[in-house]
Formats: C-alpha cells, sequence, structure tokens
C-alpha cells in the first residue's frame, strides 16, 4: 500500500472541490477541499501538504498570493494553478514564481490527475494513475 | 429581427416581448425619421418662391426707373429753360424796337426826322410778334397777345395818321392842335407799349430762374430720396442675407451639437437658402447614418472588451459540466441515484448559468436604431454594471453604486445610454489597480432638471496637460491596438444627442470622476426641443418614484 498523498484543493466554485474529491481520492490522494482562501491559508499554516491545486481568481485573495505563501512556509509542496483560458500572462506568473505547472479550465478530471501524477513523481510519491494512459484525442 | 433561438422557449418569450413593445421599434424609428426629413423636404418647397436673385434684380430695376424718371425730368426741364431764353431773347428783341421807334418818335417832335424810320420800326415790332404769334400766345395768354396787337395797331395808325399830317402839308395852328393831339396819344400808348414789353421780359426772367431753381431741386430731392431707398434697400437685402447666415450658422452649431432634427422652413417663402436648407438635411440625414454606424461600430469593440471577460467567466461553469458529467461517465455504476441526480441537476444548472452570462452581453450587441423612452437611471446603471460584472471580477476591482431615492425618471435611448456607461466603467477599470474600487453615484445635479451619474475611480487620474483632448476623436492614452480613441468622443455625442453633458474632473495619482448629466422628463416640451422630435413615444413618463 503506497503512501498517501496529501493534497490540498482550493477553488471558489463548489462543484469543483465536489466533484474532484472524490476523482482524485480514487487515485491515492487524500484531499482537503476549499472554498474560501483565508481558511486555506490558515490549513496551510498548520498542515504541510504534499499537492496545493489552487484557483487563481478568486475574490480576496487570489491564487498567485497563495502559491507565494506556500513557496515561502514549504518550497517542497507542488503548486498547481487553475486559471481560466483569458489568464495566460497571470498564468505565465505563476510559473515563474515556482508553480509546477497550471491547468486551464475548462479541463476533464484525467488532466488534473496527470498533472498531480507528474507532481507525485517529482516528489518520488507514486499514484494510482498512468500518466500516458488518458484519452487525449477526446480533447 | 432574424435571430435563432435555442429552444421554442426562449423563441416565444422573444415574439411575446416583441408584440408587447408594439411594432419593431427599429422599423418604426427608422420610419419616424424618414418621414420628418421628408415633411421638412416638403414644408421648405411648398412656399412661394422670392429668390436673392429677383430681390437684387428688382432693386436695381426700381433705382434704374427712379434714375430715368429723374432723368426725363431735368431733360423737359431742361427744355423749358431753353424754351423761355428763347422767348426772353424774342421779347427783348421787342422792347429794343419799341424803344427804338420811340426814340425816333422823339427825334420827330423835336427836330421833325426820323418819323418813316419809327413807322418801320413799329411795323417791325408788329412782324416780330405776329411771327412769334404762337409762342407768345402761350405765354401772355390770348387776352394780353390782343392787348399788346391793339396797342401796336393804335400806335401804328397814330403814326399813320402824323405821316398823312406831314404828306398833306398843312401848317398852321390847326396842324399844330392835330398834331399835338396825335402826339400826346402816341406818347401814352407808346408807355403802354414799352411797359407792356418790360412787363413781360420781368415775367419772364422770373419764370426763367423758377425753372433753373426747379431744375436744381428736382437734382437734391432725388439725390435725397435715392439715397434713402438706396440705404432701405441695402438694408432689407443685407438683413435677409446675413439674417439666413446667421440662422445657418445656428443650425451647424446644432447639428455639431448631435441635435439632427431637419431643418424646417423659418419664412414665408424660399430662395437660394432653401437649397442650402436642403443640401443641410441631406447632410444631416448623412451624417446621422454615418453616425449610427460609428456608435455600432464602437459598441462591437466594447463587445470585445466585454467577451474577454465573458469567455472568462463562462469557463467556470463550463469547467463544473465537464467535471460532473465526466465523473458521472466514468463513477456511474458506483454512483446510486440520488448522487447521479444531483449531478444531472448540477449540470443543468451550470447551463443555466452559462447562458445567464452570455444573455446580457447578447442583448446589449444585438444591433437596435435609436429609441427614446423614460429610463429609471438606476435601474439602467446596475444593468449596465451587470454587463460589465465579468469585466469587473476579472480585473478584482470592487463596484459600489449608490443612489438618491425617489429620482425622476430621465428621457433616453437605452441602448445607446448603457453604452456611454459601459464605456465610462470600462475606461475606469482600466485606469483602476487590481484591489481599488468604483463608485458609481447617481443623484440630482445642479440644475435641478438635470440627473448627474458620477463615476469615480481611484486610478493614476488624468494628466492637466491632456484633460481637455480626451474627449477628441481619436485620442487615446492607451497602447497601439487597444482602444481607437473614439470611446468617449462617441460617448459625448450621444450624450449630447440627450440634451446632456459629460465633464471630467481628475487629480494626477488621485483619480478621476466623470460626470454625466442627463435631462429628465418633467419638462417635455424642453426635452423635445433639445433631444429630438423624431420620438415615436408620445407619452412622457411622469417623474414618480422609481419602480
Amino acid at each position: 500500500m503506497p503512501e498517501r498523498i496529501e493534497v490540498l484543493l482550493l477553488d471558489d466554485e463548489p462543484i469543483v472541490g465536489k466533484r474532484l474529491k472524490p476523482a482524485l481520492t480514487k487515485i491515492g490522494c487524500d484531499v482537503e477541499v476549499f472554498e474560501n482562501p483565508r481558511e486555506a491559508l490558515e490549513r496551510i499554516d498548520q498542515k504541510n501538504f504534499d499537492i496545493v491545486v489552487t484557483d487563481i481568481r478568486m475574490d480576496e485573495i487570489d491564487g498567485i498570493e497563495i502559491l507565494e505563501h506556500v513557496r515561502q512556509k514549504a518550497p517542497r509542496t507542488k503548486v498547481i494553478m487553475i486559471t481560466g483560458y483569458a489568464m495566460m500572462s497571470l498564468a505565465r506568473k505563476a510559473m515563474e514564481k515556482g508553480a509546477f505547472d497550471f491547468i486551464a479550465k475548462p479541463f476533464k478530471p484525467n488532466e488534473l490527475r496527470r498533472v498531480i501524477a507528474r507532481a507525485a513523481e517529482a516528489l518520488d510519491l507514486s499514484v494510482d494513475f498512468e500518466t500516458g494512459a488518458d484519452d487525449e484525442s477526446n480533447l | 429581427m432574424n435571430q435563432i433561438y435555442d429552444s421554442p422557449d426562449e423563441a416565444r418569450q422573444v415574439a411575446e416581448a416583441d408584440t408587447q413593445m408594439g411594432p419593431d421599434p427599429e422599423v418604426a424609428g427608422r420610419y419616424e425619421r424618414i418621414r420628418a426629413a421628408e415633411e421638412a423636404h416638403r414644408a421648405l418647397l411648398a412656399r412661394p418662391r422670392f429668390s436673392l436673385h429677383l430681390q437684387i434684380y428688382l432693386g436695381f430695376f426700381l433705382i434704374f426707373l427712379f434714375v430715368l424718371g429723374i432723368s426725363v425730368a431735368l431733360v423737359v426741364n431742361m427744355y423749358s429753360v431753353e424754351n423761355r431764353l428763347r422767348f426772353l431773347e424774342l421779347v427783348n428783341e421787342y422792347v429794343v424796337q419799341i424803344d427804338q421807334t420811340r426814340r425816333f418818335e422823339k427825334n420827330y417832335f423835336l427836330y421833325g426826322t426820323n418819323l418813316k424810320d419809327a413807322v418801320e420800326n413799329i411795323y417791325q415790332a408788329k412782324d416780330l410778334l405776329n411771327r412769334n404769334a404762337e409762342e407768345i400766345g402761350k405765354v401772355m395768354g390770348k387776352a394780353g397777345q390782343s392787348r399788346v396787337l391793339q396797342n401796336i395797331k393804335i400806335y401804328g395808325d397814330l403814326l399813320q395818321r402824323l405821316e398823312k399830317l406831314e404828306q398833306q402839308g398843312m401848317r398852321g395852328a390847326d396842324y399844330q392842335r392835330v398834331k399835338n393831339e396825335i402826339e400826346l396819344q402816341l406818347r401814352e400808348s407808346g408807355h403802354r407799349l414799352l411797359s407792356l414789353g418790360q412787363d413781360l421780359t420781368k415775367r419772364e426772367k422770373k419764370s426763367l430762374t423758377d425753372a433753373i431753381a426747379h431744375s436744381r431741386y428736382i437734382t437734391i430731392y432725388s439725390l435725397i430720396f435715392l439715397l434713402i431707398f438706396l440705404g432701405v434697400y441695402a438694408f432689407f437685402l443685407g438683413a435677409r442675407i446675413l439674417r439666413t447666415i446667421k440662422r445657418f450658422s445656428n443650425y451647424a452649431q446644432r447639428i455639431a451639437s448631435g441635435d439632427y432634427t431637419p431643418i424646417t422652413p423659418a419664412r414665408g417663402y424660399r430662395d437660394e437658402f432653401t437649397d442650402l436648407a436642403l443640401a443641410f438635411n441631406h447632410m444631416i440625414q448623412e451624417l446621422e447614418n454615418r453616425e449610427a454606424v460609428l456608435i455600432q461600430s464602437h459598441k462591437m469593440r466594447a463587445v470585445g472588451t466585454l467577451t474577454a471577460g465573458v469567455a472568462h467567466e463562462l469557463n467556470n461553469p463550463l469547467n463544473n459540466i465537464t467535471l460532473t458529467a465526466d465523473m458521472l461517465l466514468e463513477d456511474y455504476d458506483s454512483l446510486d441515484d440520488e448522487e447521479r441526480k444531483e449531478m444531472i441537476t448540477d449540470v443543468v444548472n451550470e447551463t443555466a448559468r452559462s447562458k445567464k452570462i452570455i444573455s446580457n452581453l447578447l442583448d446589449f450587441a444585438r444591433e437596435s436604431s435609436s429609441q427614446l423612452e423614460p429610463l429609471d437611471l438606476v435601474q439602467l446603471l446596475q444593468e449596465t454594471i451587470d454587463l460589465a460584472s465579468n469585466q469587473i471580477k476579472l480585473s478584482g476591482i470592487k463596484i459600489e453604486l449608490q443612489a438618491t431615492d425617489n429620482l425622476p425618471r430621465i428621457h433616453g435611448d437605452i441602448q445607446q445610454l448603457e453604452q456611454v456607461f459601459l464605456n465610462l466603467i470600462l475606461n475606469a477599470i482600466d485606469a483602476s489597480p487590481k484591489g481599488s474600487k468604483i463608485q458609481v453615484i447617481i443623484v440630482p445635479a445642479d440644475d435641478p432638471h438635470y440627473l448627474a451619474v458620477k463615476i469615480i475611480d481611484f486610478g493614476s487620474g488624468i494628466p492637466c496637460n491632456i484633460l481637455n483632448s480626451i474627449f477628441d476623436p481619436f485620442f487615446t492614452t492607451k497602447g497601439k491596438g487597444k482602444g481607437t480613441g473614439l470611446g468617449l468622443c462617441v460617448s459625448q455625442g450621444i450624450v449630447g444627442k440627450h440634451g446632456g453633458r459629460i465633464r471630467v474632473s481628475s487629480r494626477e495619482g488621485a483619480g478621476s470622476t466623470f460626470t454625466v448629466t442627463l435631462p429628465i422628463t418633467t419638462i417635455p416640451a424642453e426635452i423635445g426641443a433639445a433631444t429630438d422630435s423624431r420620438s415615436n413615444i408620445s407619452s412622457f413618463g411622469s417623474p414618480g418614484p422609481q419602480a
């Protein structure tokens, strides 16, 4: 039984967490879902996550701030940004600031799973998901 | 209206909405405008023609007639002076003859000589009178003439008697007595002849002086009259031209300010300026068409800007749908009915949310023609903010709408005013730093007949040196390809057409305030004059409380 990966998922859209939590749990992640960035930040301070998945555009606090916070607090943690198509410049900025990767909305659960699998690989962890096994042809 | 609806429901709703509005407002508005233009055209041409040409020619013709009259009068007068001069010469000659005769008469009585000469002279005088009988008759009258002739005859007879007396060779007291008697009569008659002649001379001299004075008066008075006539003529001609030019310069100003009401007749006749008015009306129509194109194209730019926000915002429900549908597919067998239903409900709700995100934009983007109606400004601003909400969210800026309670309605075109406020709000968003706010405040303006909408940003402000240019066409501070420099220009045109204005105040580093004032509907007459007579809304809204 491989070690479970600790994932924090932050998106102010409730459905994102609701659907992704079971999707990621199935590949061996322990997922904590937050809709409020402030609560998420508090949780990050309390616990070291392996992977943080955060939306970039949110009210009050945006994803870049979350990224900066995580990089400062836990440099080992991989941060994956969720962006919209109109936010490519923000995505580039996030990459410059040390994000692991970004994924553009709308995406399929498998696309995120693949990015998470790569992040896990980078952390020398493994997930129950083949990185090349996705149905790319559907995109 | 060529639109394809996704669902029959939607199509029915739109159809119902259309029937409530009556005939297609776009068509109605256009028809109304064309009708106004045609009416103006007809009215302009319906008047009797009194051209400037005609007035100028008529004036000069009258002057010519007058000068002709003066010339004729002067020529006639000159002719009369000439006649009198000739007559005076005649009279002079007569007086000289009579004078001569009397000298010979005197010689005869003193020295007994020259009697023959006297007779000859009096015959010559008589001959003179007979030769010019007609002329003399005219001047002296028949009675005077016959008196003179009679006197000459008497004098001649006396001389003849004297001659006969001499021939008879009579001597003595009898002869002396008869001679003395004739002498007495001769002197008397001669004196009378002379004085008649002198009298005639005097009279003729006076007539001559009168005639010369007459011609002097004719000249002086006609010059004075000519001066007055020319003055009056110049005044009326000048006033007619200048007044009309002034009127047209007012039209030009009115048109420049965006009032495209066609020119209607201002006088009871038509002339060359009518052709100008017709050309103006044609120009107004063309300008209006072009402005409509400009407004529409600028609107499409705004739509383009909004599309970025919409596209981004649309990603959220799309993402939710994708995730939900994918997971439903993946886990279909392991999920229970409740979970499946919940997921399907999510898909349905998110689809509705997508529709809502784009429907505002589609409503706004739809092309429509100018239509004036009473509007609730607060509602209009709220709708505009909703329209820009994705953009606002995307830029991380807060927007606050504040309004005084119970504001009266304004009179305007909802689409065009939305475009104005959208433009101002998008500008404010561009100028605002992330995390700042924009205030939209609706209050009664200083002028009680107006409402003021203030759009306040706390951005970088506008430098003083360009503050005066920001409403100029093609002026932009945005980078190449980002702004056309027409937004504020078009907005000002639209607001101007509504009888309002846009003002700006700005402090560098502290932000800018754009204030749009718009007339309220409590003064229908003024609104009608200030904005548009083409309005196909017959009743104006009452300034009651807002809905």
